[in-house]
């Protein structure tokens, strides 16, 4: 096509390819995530983590009502944060709703376990300060994870691109916040 | 073994289909401004491969305006899998 860089002959395979990854690459070096992104995907994180394990100690109304409203926050912040991607971007990627609603990826899962199970014992000590350092450090390595899936998105867009579909994330979301109830029940 | 399909052969049109797996949905001006061509021949292009069922459209709002949202459809994906395994095969046969 008429940006092209690289000189194209239709006939070779070669140089048709290359055209073809050029555009995909011209594509994908223009996508931005959100300024703030990690600051607030760590906070509501750290926010959902510390509120989860205090509700799961505590085994109250009052504690399911603060980890459902922690749920709430962070729902709520990787909500806007995906939909101001797609706005300033032009382009829905499921692969980062799936990183950062989900977090699929093997770093995110073993920052969000550890720091949760971490936190839950720690409340159930009492022992709240590190409740906070445990949430905290879950939410920064949950953020990292995503900024780490998105250096890999970048070089190599299509590899990555996939995830769950924005009906499956909500219904995943769903069954979420009902297994968080069951848990605090039956704790 | 993969074939070359010949609705995505021409290179146009082959990097329509290449730019959108790197997204689930692109708006169309997007597209068009990643791919640096006009509304009529990108329109051309999106209409071939709709009609073929290797890409989806559907209308949306951006920013209070109407926009339409282009995505490659499972059956798109493994077409140009197929085509670009099929151009590797070639390249590998000149080498």
């Amino acid at each position: 096509m008429e940006s092209n860089s690289v000189h194209q002959d239709p006939d070779d395979p070669r140089s048709v390819l290359a055209a073809a990854d050029q555009a995909r690459q011209r594509l994908a070096a223009g996508l931005r995530l959100p300024a703030g992104l990690h600051p607030a995907l760590a906070a509501a994180v750290a926010v959902q983590l510390g509120t989860a394990a205090y509700g799961i100690a505590t085994h109250t109304a009052a504690g399911l009502a603060v980890a459902m409203a922690g749920v709430a926050v962070f729902l709520g912040v990787a909500v806007l944060t995906l939909r101001q991607f797609r706005r300033v971007n032009g382009v829905r990627v499921d692969g980062l709703a799936s990183q950062v609603i989900l977090g699929t990826g093997a770093t995110s899962t073993l920052a969000y376990v550890g720091a949760f199970g971490a936190a839950t014992w720690a409340a159930f000590e009492s022992r709240w300060w590190l409740v906070g350092a445990a949430a905290v450090a879950g939410g920064a390595g949950y953020a990292f994870a995503v900024l780490r899936w998105w250096h890999a998105y970048r070089h190599d867009p299509a590899r990555h691109a996939g995830g769950a579909s924005p009906r499956m994330l909500a219904a995943l979301s769903v069954l979420a916040c009902l297994g968080l109830v069951a848990l605090l029940a039956a704790g | 073994m993969a074939q070359l399909d010949p609705l995505i052969h021409a290179p146009a049109r082959l990097q329509v289909v290449t730019t959108l797996s790197a997204v689930s949905e692109a708006e169309f001006a997007t597209l068009r401004a990643a791919l640096g061509v006009s509304d009529s021949v990108l329109s051309k292009h999106i209409s071939a491969l709709a009609d073929a069922g290797y890409v989806r459209s559907r209308k949306g709002v951006q920013a209070g305006r109407r926009t339409t949202w282009i995505g490659l459809t499972s059956a798109g994906r493994e077409a140009l899998r197929e085509h670009v395994a099929a151009l590797r095969r070639l390249i590998d046969m000149v080498d």
